[in-house]
């Protein structure tokens, strides 16, 4: 079985290029490529060459693009290959080796951008909201992280890692499955894996997540993604030992499909001692809420901000939401009039600075599936223009309560107190078309440092934050404010990351044990949640811990005495199984071209499903069948034959031999 | 939606092709762009517009990276682009709707190149001439030149997709011993013979005489002295036949063709399946052969103003620029009304005096029999050995620029290399009879530049003297081969010898006519193959370029064992993809394939041979990358390639090597499956033996 290659891989021979292009930038004949390039890899690349890449590139995707209808996802040179994705003005571009099949070319490419999508939303606003230095350096870290998880076979098929079933005892398996069942009767928690030493346990996601959580694993300490904000880890107080839950965002497909094998949402609420409800639900019971002190805030400065005459429907907005908005206040929580989502996004909000700019997120997609009408935006200004007010003395407090652990310690009504007075002394004086700009250079140079640790980050969020208000703002003072009008900002509607939900992804590491689980946003705040969920997985992950190192081999020598090599994919769950060495030897090189070759075509061609190859020095047996493939080769020296029809040809008796050997590791092809 | 377009590294078109779809695409996009009443552009100038973005920018990537794009796909692939740069021009295929894969593409584009050669010769080593040829300053001949060359893309895509010997690119033979023999007969004696005794034939001498049925070789003879005729360049003629001719396809899908780019069907269509013969109008009867009536009139296509002789080619125009010497000589070669069965000048390669030469001037005469019946007859002049010399001086210059290119400097290194040694004293030959012609001037300014120790010219230099000796060289083969093409009143055999050898033909074959028709469509039948499991079979000879296969008709006239209608095409889609399957495997190196697909087992093989018929041993093929030009003949003998490859391990004794492709159904297990492979390999190899000469 193999394992991740523990060394570093600064560069791979088959990987060449990646690069992010902002159409956007380069508009005018006078504008230089480089305006546009926003992430370039390998950095050292000349600037001229990068320039080249960009632009060429950009229009020729372009040029086809008008040819088509449809942008292309493939542009192939003699020595390079490019996958190609296009979301609205930016373009992505991954430049293998011709080696490399297309299909695996582009999978790499949208692994990438997933994982962007992931920890940093969507590439727009990252971009508008954070350095590009300091994206760059997440770009690096997925790359890295990318490069170093990849063995040959595992690029063809671009395959997650996973322990091997066969060495573990079946015991240990289930209970890793029984772990993450009692989890997700949590609340709030979705779906879950579990992970050890970076290969995976058991997983309830599918495939394209756990890779995705998996990253946040194998990631080194001291380059660990902090997401699109930091890891709650300076909520030290808050957070159990050894636990952390950071903000991540996933698609509207991803959410469906954790949806769809969760325990009843129902069952869970009644069991849960949550008094808050999943993100996603509606809920008139807010009375019991302890955030319904907010009232005392009345009257908000979001009458102002409706006076403003964005606020025409103002009226739709339940008075509780505004009032949670403005309780919310330094946030972008004013959202739709779905009042479930308004609430839940209050909740988030009170908590933590890191969340802002992804709370910032949710709005902007809520808001989308929600046809709010202007007021909200126009609240969401209002409230951000104040926060971001320079001379304001409530901004400190402000800020000070960013900071989720002092508030989760604060008895609640004493945080919103503070938060009372910063929306009405400034909510009058926002102007709408204002010029965002100025406001943004303005706002606090410095937050309340906490934690030092968190203060460089906090800072960025903020300006995140601010920024954020700065695309709110001038989207809605384009006019009218329409629904597409925010659309405008956010991601293309149409596109697979339309709809971004933040999500929280909540870790717990026990020595080389990680429990991973997903869950919706409330979870963040919601410590007994928290605490459920740690408690009630603790001691069973201690012991699996225990088990599995004792039970796993120390070192994961291959079988060189084998007779064969084969490859077993499970299509499912974009595992493999296999007994080749992690240098190819020549041998599996003739096997690894072969299994790339059929791969692709298993893939084509859905009728397809065995098959054998054949060239002078070695035979392949290939099948598949929807939930798996399993490609197989015989080592032993064969005479050479002449490659006219043989039935003696051991070629031929690949297919049995195939399903004698692979019994003994679990493969039934039978 | 499908395009073929041949720009220059400018941008300018030099030939494009689209299907309907393609057309009315453009003509959207142009009107939404554009004013309602404004005439909208030509379709050349559209292409051009849409795609010169994407050819500068291939251009511009070669200069600075060394490297450009060869292929672009949208997502699922369902349009694909492919780029495949010759010399300095960029030939560009377009596919919208899944029907061809990139391998396709890539092949219909090396396809183009090779028609361009067969039609041009070696002046395609030129880019300036090729231009010239392609795209002639009148307006009228680029139409028909272009017009000649979209025909013939249509015929071959069709032929691609109907023919089974077009599929695999090998020629088919129609068997029948005793026809095969009579008719052999006939070809050397009344044909081959009958011309080469003649006083009248002049110059010309007959090489090789044969009959087509249809697409299906019934017999070939090569005179004495003649070298073997190229697979390749064998498929390549009956594509041009069938282009001239095409056979009435009985399968009339009835799909609505743009009208402007002719396919063969739409010819048909106006006589149906064996109409009753028209008469061809009388500007086209003046000096046809002697049976009009067997002829159909074309119906003019909706956009032309003539008749269908328009579509024939009659080269180029003189280009403006070429050295003063031929300025004279070609304005009286002005093309003159050329009509459909005129003989026709082509480049073949052959051996001359023991000496391989690419691209030798053959005419062609296409002798129709009855419709679906044709003999071929192929004569060379006597200019074959300049034909010869040309060649290897080009090679030569290309050899030496191939040098300087790589950074060889000028000097005494490189003078002493054999090969430049040669090719100055050839040249020197070359020379002196070139009394007075700008060549002379050059060479010798080469020569001071290459030769002289005092005043050597730099590498730069020298690439600018040898660019220039090889246009001049080129300029000299076009107009001792294009210009003096029988189309353009050049020397060809008079016409009562061509109808002699037709009118014998005919009286020969009269009897076997309407069996020859019916035999050419149940060719091979499976009856004649009692293997219980077993749907089809494609056998194929690489060494002689000749293959078997049962027939396989989806006509609604003629059915086979597979039945008719949907079945048989079903079927047929089926070998199709075998086809192309194999080919991709073969091209990354795996010799042998079998796979299990929905009901079917497919299985290909390929294995080489002594010629004692004993099997050899497998060796590694080469695994070629997916730019490179795809396996087949017509575009690049890839199995030429793969024989030569092969004998460099063997060299003492002949290599063959063949092919067999079949279809069986899932039921029949693997070994018995490969068991009947062999016994059918078996089989035909030894009736191959037998039958084939």
């Amino acid at each position: 079985m193999a394992t991740p290659t523990p060394s570093e891989i600064k560069s791979a021979s088959w990987w060449n290029y990646f690069f992010l292009y902002d159409g956007s930038k380069v508009k005018g004949e006078g504008d230089p490529t480089r305006a546009g390039i926003c992430y370039f890899y390998p950095s050292k690349t000349l600037l001229d060459q990068q320039e080249l890449l960009c632009g060429q590139l950009a229009g020729v995707v372009r040029c086809l693009w008008d040819l088509s209808g449809t942008p292309p996802t493939l542009i192939r040179l003699r020595k390079l290959k490019f996958a190609i994705r296009v979301d609205g003005d930016y373009l992505w571009a991954l430049g293998c080796g011709v080696e490399l099949s297309d299909v695996s070319c582009r999978q790499f490419l949208d692994q990438l951008i997933g994982f962007f999508h992931f920890y940093m939303g969507p590439v727009s606003l990252a971009y508008k909201s954070r350095s590009q230095e300091e994206l760059s350096l997440q770009w690096d870290t997925f790359i890295t992280q990318v490069l170093r998880g990849t063995s040959e076979s595992h690029r063809i098929f671009n395959a997650l890692w996973n322990l091997d079933h066969t060495k573990v005892e079946p015991l240990l398996l289930l209970k890793a499955a029984l772990i993450l069942q009692t989890c997700q009767r949590s609340p709030h928690v979705l779906a879950g894996c579990i992970l050890y030493k970076g290969l995976i346990v058991n997983s309830q996601l599918p495939p394209s997540l756990t890779a995705k959580v998996l990253l946040y694993q194998t990631a080194p300490e001291d380059q660990r993604l902090p997401g699109a904000g930091a890891p709650q880890q300076e909520a030290g107080a808050a957070l159990p030992p050894n636990v952390q839950i950071t903000p991540v965002f996933l698609s509207e497909e991803e959410v469906a499909s954790l949806h769809e094998f969760t325990v009843e949402q129902k069952t869970r609420l009644q069991e849960s001692s949550s008094q808050y409800p999943p993100w996603d639900r509606s809920t008139p019971t807010r009375a019991e809420d302890a955030w319904t002190s907010a009232t005392i805030l009345e009257p908000t400065p979001h009458d102002g901000a409706w006076l403003n005459g964005r606020g025409a429907d103002g009226h739709l907005l339940g008075h509780e939401q505004q009032e949670h908005a403005a309780a919310a206040g330094l946030c972008a929580t004013a959202c739709g009039p779905g009042s479930g989502s308004s609430s839940s996004s209050l909740q988030q909000e009170l908590g933590f600075s890191q969340e802002e700019l992804d709370l910032s997120e949710i709005h902007i997609s809520e808001a989308q599936e929600a046809f709010s009408p202007a007021p909200a935006l126009g609240d969401q200004e209002a409230v951000f223009t104040s926060h971001q007010a320079p001379t304001l003395p409530e901004d400190t407090a402000v800020c000070s309560c960013l900071d989720p652990s002092p508030l989760e310690r604060l008895p609640e009504s004493r945080g919103l107190e503070r938060l009372t007075d910063l929306p009405i002394s400034n909510g009058q004086t926002q102007v709408p078309g204002m010029d965002p700009l100025p406001r943004r250079s303005s706002r606090p140079a410095v937050l309340p440092p906490q934690d030092p640790g968190a203060e460089q980050y906090r800072d960025g969020s903020h300006e995140h934050r601010s920024a954020l208000a700065c695309t709110l703002y001038s989207g809605d003072s384009r006019g009218p404010s329409t629904p597409a009008d925010r659309i405008g900002f956010a991601p293309s509607p149409a596109g697979p990351y339309a709809g971004l939900l933040p999500m929280n992804l909540y870790t717990h590491s026990v020595n080389g044990l990680v429990l991973s689980l997903l869950g919706e946003e409330p979870l963040l705040r919601d410590t007994a949640a928290i605490e459920e969920v740690y408690h009630s997985s603790l001691a069973s992950l201690n012991g699996l811990e225990v088990h599995l190192k004792e039970t796993l081999p120390r070192d994961e020598a291959c079988p060189t005495s084998s007779t064969y090599s084969f490859v077993h994919y499970d299509r499912i769950q974009s595992m493999l199984t296999a007994n080749l060495s992690l240098v190819a030897a020549p041998q599996d090189r003739r096997f690894l071209q072969a299994i790339n070759l059929v791969h692709s075509d298993f893939a084509q061609l859905p009728t397809l499903y065995e098959m054998t190859v054949r060239n002078a020095s070695t035979a392949v047996y290939a099948c598949c069948n929807p939930a798996q493939e399993t490609y197989f080769q015989q080592l032993t020296p064969t005479t050479r034959s002449s490659g006219f029809p043989n039935p003696q040809d051991c070629a031929f008796s690949l297919a049995g031999k195939a399903k004698r050997k692979l019994l003994k590791h679990g493969v039934n092809l039978l | 939606m499908k395009c073929v377009l041949v720009a220059t590294e400018g941008a300018e078109v030099l030939f494009y092709w689209t299907d309907e779809e393609f057309e009315e695409n453009l003509r959207l996009k142009f009107r939404q762009s554009e004013n309602e009443e404004e005439e909208l552009p030509a379709l050349e100038d559209q292409l051009s517009t849409l795609l010169a973005p994407v050819i500068i920018s291939s251009v511009t990537m070669l200069e600075k990276l060394s490297d450009t794009y060869t292929c672009f796909s949208t997502e699922n692939g369902k349009h694909l682009y492919v780029l495949h740069l010759f010399g300095e021009c960029l030939f560009i295929a377009i596919n919208g709707d899944h029907s061809e894969s990139e391998g396709d593409l890539r092949r219909k584009l090396c396809v183009l190149k090779y028609l361009f050669e067969v039609h041009f010769g070696l002046v395609t080593v030129d880019s300036q001439l090729i231009r010239k040829e392609l795209r002639p300053p009148d307006l009228d001949q680029r139409a028909r030149v272009w017009k000649h060359f979209q025909r013939l893309l249509g015929t071959y895509s069709h032929l691609r997709e109907q023919e089974q010997s077009f599929a695999v690119e090998a020629v088919e033979r129609l068997i029948h011993p005793q026809l095969c023999e009579l008719s052999i007969e006939t070809l050397e004696r009344h044909v081959v013979q009958a011309v080469n005794s003649s006083p009248e034939r002049g110059s010309e001498e007959a090489l090789h005489a044969f009959l087509l049925v249809h697409c299906k070789l019934l017999a070939f003879y090569s005179s004495h002295g003649a070298s073997t005729l190229r697979p390749a360049d064998l498929l390549a003629l009956i594509l041009l036949v069938q282009d001239l001719h095409p056979t009435q396809d009985t399968t009339e899908e009835d799909d609505n063709d743009d009208s402007k780019h002719v396919q063969p069907k739409q010819l048909e269509k106006p006589s149906g399946l064996w109409p009753s013969p028209k008469v061809m109008s009388s500007s086209q009867d003046t000096d046809s052969i002697s049976l009009p009536e067997e002829y159909f009139t074309p119906a003019p296509s909706p956009g032309e103003q003539s008749s269908g002789s328009i579509l024939w080619l009659d080269g180029g125009t003189p280009p403006t620029d070429i050295p003063q010497m031929a300025e004279g000589t070609l304005r009286g070669l002005m093309p003159h009304s050329p009509e459909p069965s005129s003989p026709q000048r082509i480049f073949l390669d052959a051996n001359v005096k023991e000496n391989y030469c690419p691209l030798v001037p053959h005419t062609m005469y296409c002798l129709p029999l009855w419709p679906g019946i044709n003999m071929v007859l192929l004569t060379k002049s006597s200019s074959t050995a300049l034909a010869l010399v040309l060649y290897q001086l080009l090679d030569g210059f290309s050899l030496l620029e191939k040098k300087l290119k790589e950074g060889q400097e000028p000097g005494s290194a490189l003078r002493s290399q054999p090969f430049v040694g040669d090719l100055r004293q050839k040249m020197d030959k070359f020379i002196k009879n070139r009394v007075g012609q700008e060549i002379q001037s050059s060479w010798l300014e080469f020569k001071t530049k290459a030769f002289s120790r005092s005043e050597a010219g730099s590498s730069w230099e020298l690439l600018q003297a040898c660019g220039k000796l090889k246009r001049q060289l080129c300029t000299i083969y076009r107009l001792s081969f294009l210009a003096t093409a029988p189309s353009r009143g050049g020397p060809h055999l008079p016409q009562h010898l061509q109808d002699q050898a037709q009118k014998l033909m005919k009286e020969r074959l009269l009897d076997w006519k309407d069996f020859l028709l019916v035999k050419s469509r149940r060719n091979v039948t499976m009856v004649s193959y009692p293997l219980p499991g077993l749907v089809h079979f494609i056998y194929v000879d690489r060494t002689t370029g000749q293959m078997v296969a049962p027939s396989l008709s989806n006509s609604e006239k003629m059915s086979s064992e597979l039945g008719k209608g949907p079945l048989a095409a079903f079927v047929k889609a089926k070998v199709w993809a075998l086809v192309r399957l194999a080919r991709r495997y073969l091209q990354k190196g795996c010799t042998t394939l079998l796979f299990q697909e929905g009901d079917f087992r497919c299985s290909y093989f390929l294995w080489f041979e002594n010629d004692m018929g004993y099997k050899l041993q497998m060796i590694e093929v080469p695994v070629l990358s997916e730019d490179s030009v795809p396996i087949g003949v017509l575009g690049g003998d890839y199995y030429r390639k793969l024989l030569r490859y092969y004998s460099k391990s063997r060299p003492s004794e002949p290599v063959r090597c063949y092919e067999l492709l079949t279809l069986h159904l899932s039921v029949i297990p693997t070994d018995l499956l490969v068991q009947q492979a062999s016994q059918l390999a078996r089989r035909l190899g030894e009736a191959s033996r037998v039958t084939l000469p």
